[in-house]
């Protein structure tokens, strides 16, 4: 078990997942285990079709492993009911994806506001300053009132990002997060992502087929076949 | 209400297809409504036409030509059943007479009794097309058929002649006309004294016992209970007096509730499909409120709601369009009167209501199991 000064986050123990049957079966992930602690700045990288979005599913509590058990805080996920694990997704968990996934019927307030809404944590006038507040963080003060059409690519991927941030969540998972976005926004969205992992503690687990983003972060899971084959401080990639 | 408030920013955001969807409900709504009200009016018209002015019970004796004894207690149990119409309970002594002018002759049935009595079967006052409505001693009132036949007016002077040789002069106090010329042609209205002497019968001896209910098709229960009742008695009622007519309006309320049928049919396959065609436009959206946490619940409740909101707002519109094809169908000459139920308008729009709520179980079953997944890897 890892060392963790904050405390552990998320225990990934023995993760298997299968799609399909008998001679259709598919190994998307293999016996993949690992810990990552509160506050941690960790990518996942590896090939397309390596599992590494199936990884980050089964983390999200999106999807449950055929085999295996994701614990977050003790919890075991797989104990939990269907409403349960969607509460706990709301409460601990932001998502981050590499289209911005923004409800085009609703007003950049109401996107941001949405995982409150729903989670119904915050009154009316917590929700309101806490959209204020993270708007602010992500540079998108005076924007609440548009709808999220009216808005460039890059923003609509921050109002994405202050979206998943609305619940002040334990991990933000990212899939590809800046896939879709130009260098100038791909630095401006990882910077971010930085700045808020210090500034707030919020761990981010970021799935990326780039490495060189990938070893901006702290910490490096490689998969390759479905199979955990590295997990690495930046630190010791660097100085390989 | 977080489903509630997806589901009206989902319908505004589709504001034709939600109009369309509107649009259909009321139609719907408004067509039912419309020939519902149209087919119970015209069933009513006929019945009143029909039975409004005759008895809906009646009670005499086995074989016709003896009395019926009126005794107390069968005027009790008459006149205190709730389910009789009040003031409508008249005891009649009916005997034929003969009328001549010397070139022609004609029967002529009188029905003796008291106005007041009678007033509440024949709505004698109502009926008068001339003359006054009175049957005081030496009174008669003719029909109008009778009348025009014979030349005679209000205030003529006729002599009859009775079965037992004995005649009798009246005077015309008024000509009615009940909608029936059979009716009008055969039968005249005079005092009860007038049968009763020519009969010699006693003052508890009557032909028949009339009256009308307050729900005429009740008329087969209450008459198969008041023979059991008063055994030695005749009880007859207007349904089995009647079976063709029956028949004729049994017939049109099947149609009518036939066509009110596939109307709601064509509403249900007209918001399933439509809702299920938004809820395959919606999948994305929903897809990714799951992932922020939405439960199945809540997320399935989204297109309960849009189509209780489609529902309510369609039916409301159906309510408005009825009132106005109705106001239309008035501009038309037609013998009978339409009235709108608030009972059957409140029915309509709560089965508008109910149709769309079940059309939205495929959509709603189809987005609770939707899983986030599906949305998120197909982008």
């Amino acid at each position: 078990m890892a060392e963790c000064p904050d405390g552990l986050l998320v225990e990934a123990c023995r993760l298997d997942k299968v799609y399909g049957e008998g001679e259709a079966a598919t190994h998307a992930l293999k016996d993949v285990s690992f810990d990552l602690c509160a506050g941690e700045f960790a990518a996942i990288v590896g090939q397309s079709g390596s599992g590494k979005s199936t990884l980050l599913n089964l983390l999200g509590l999106l999807d449950s492993p055929t085999r295996g058990t994701v614990r977050y805080h003790d919890t075991d996920a797989e104990a939990l009911s269907k409403p349960e694990r969607a509460q706990l997704r709301n409460g601990l968990i932001g998502f981050v994806f590499q289209a911005h996934y923004l409800l085009p019927e609703f007003s950049v307030y109401e996107n941001v506001a949405m995982p409150a809404f729903i989670g119904r944590t915050l009154g009316e006038g917590g929700t309101r300053s806490r959209v204020e507040e993270t708007l602010s963080m992500l540079g998108l003060e005076g924007m609440s009132g548009k709808n999220a059409n009216e808005l460039s690519g890059g923003q609509k991927q921050r109002v994405a990002i202050a979206r998943a941030l609305m619940n002040r969540p334990s991990i933000v998972l990212a899939d590809e997060p800046t896939g879709n976005l130009d260098t100038v926004n791909t630095n401006l969205v990882y910077k971010l992502f930085r700045q808020i992992n210090k500034e707030t503690g919020t761990a981010f687990l970021i799935v990326t087929h780039d490495r060189s983003i990938a070893e901006r972060t702290e910490r490096i899971l490689e998969i390759s076949d479905g199979t955990l084959v590295q997990d690495l401080r930046t630190s010791e990639v660097i100085g390989r | 209400m977080l489903p509630l408030r997806i589901a009206w920013r989902f319908l505004r955001s589709s504001p034709v297809q939600s109009a369309l969807i509107v649009a259909g409900i009321a139609v719907g709504i408004a067509t039912q409504i419309f020939v519902g009200s149209i087919i119970v009016s015209l069933q009513n018209s006929l019945l009143e036409t029909t039975i409004g002015s005759a008895a809906h019970v009646t009670i005499q004796a086995i074989k016709q030509s003896d009395p019926v004894r009126y005794t107390p207690e069968m005027q009790h149990t008459l006149n205190s059943d709730p389910r009789v119409k009040s003031g409508t309970v008249a005891p009649i002594r009916s005997v034929s007479a003969l009328y001549s002018n010397g070139s022609d002759s004609a029967s002529l049935g009188l029905l003796g009794g008291d106005l007041k009595q009678l007033e509440g079967i024949y709505k004698l006052k109502a009926r008068t097309v001339s003359g006054h409505a009175s049957i005081g001693s030496g009174e008669i009132m003719l029909g109008k058929d009778f009348a025009d036949k014979f030349g005679i007016k209000a205030g003529d002077t006729i002599s009859l002649k009775f079965p037992n040789n004995q005649t009798g002069s009246f005077s015309v106090s008024g000509i009615f006309d009940l909608g029936a010329a059979q009716f009008n042609l055969r039968n005249a209205f005079v005092t009860g004294a007038v049968p009763q002497n020519v009969l010699g019968w006693s003052n508890d001896q009557f032909t028949q016992i009339q009256l009308q209910l307050n729900r005429p098709y009740d008329s087969v229960k209450i008459a198969d209970q008041w023979s059991q009742q008063f055994p030695g008695v005749s009880v007859t009622e207007w349904q089995g007096q009647n079976k063709s007519l029956l028949a004729g309006l049994i017939s049109q309320a099947v149609s009518s509730y036939m066509i009110q049928g596939f109307v709601l049919v064509a509403i249900a396959l007209g918001i399933a499909s439509t809702l299920a065609i938004a809820a395959v436009q919606k999948t994305r959206q929903i897809g990714i409120l799951k992932a922020m946490g939405l439960a199945d619940g809540p997320a399935g409740q989204v297109f309960l709601w849009q189509a209780a909101i489609l529902g309510v707002a369609g039916s409301l519109g159906g309510i408005v369009a009825s009132f106005g094809l109705l106001g239309l169908f008035r501009l038309a000459p037609t013998s009978f009167t339409i009235t709108m139920q608030p009972g059957f308008v409140a029915v309509s729009a709560l089965i508008g209501v109910g149709v769309a709520l079940l059309s939205s179980i495929i959509p709603t079953r189809r987005t609770s199991r939707l899983d986030p997944i599906e949305v998120i890897q197909n982008g």
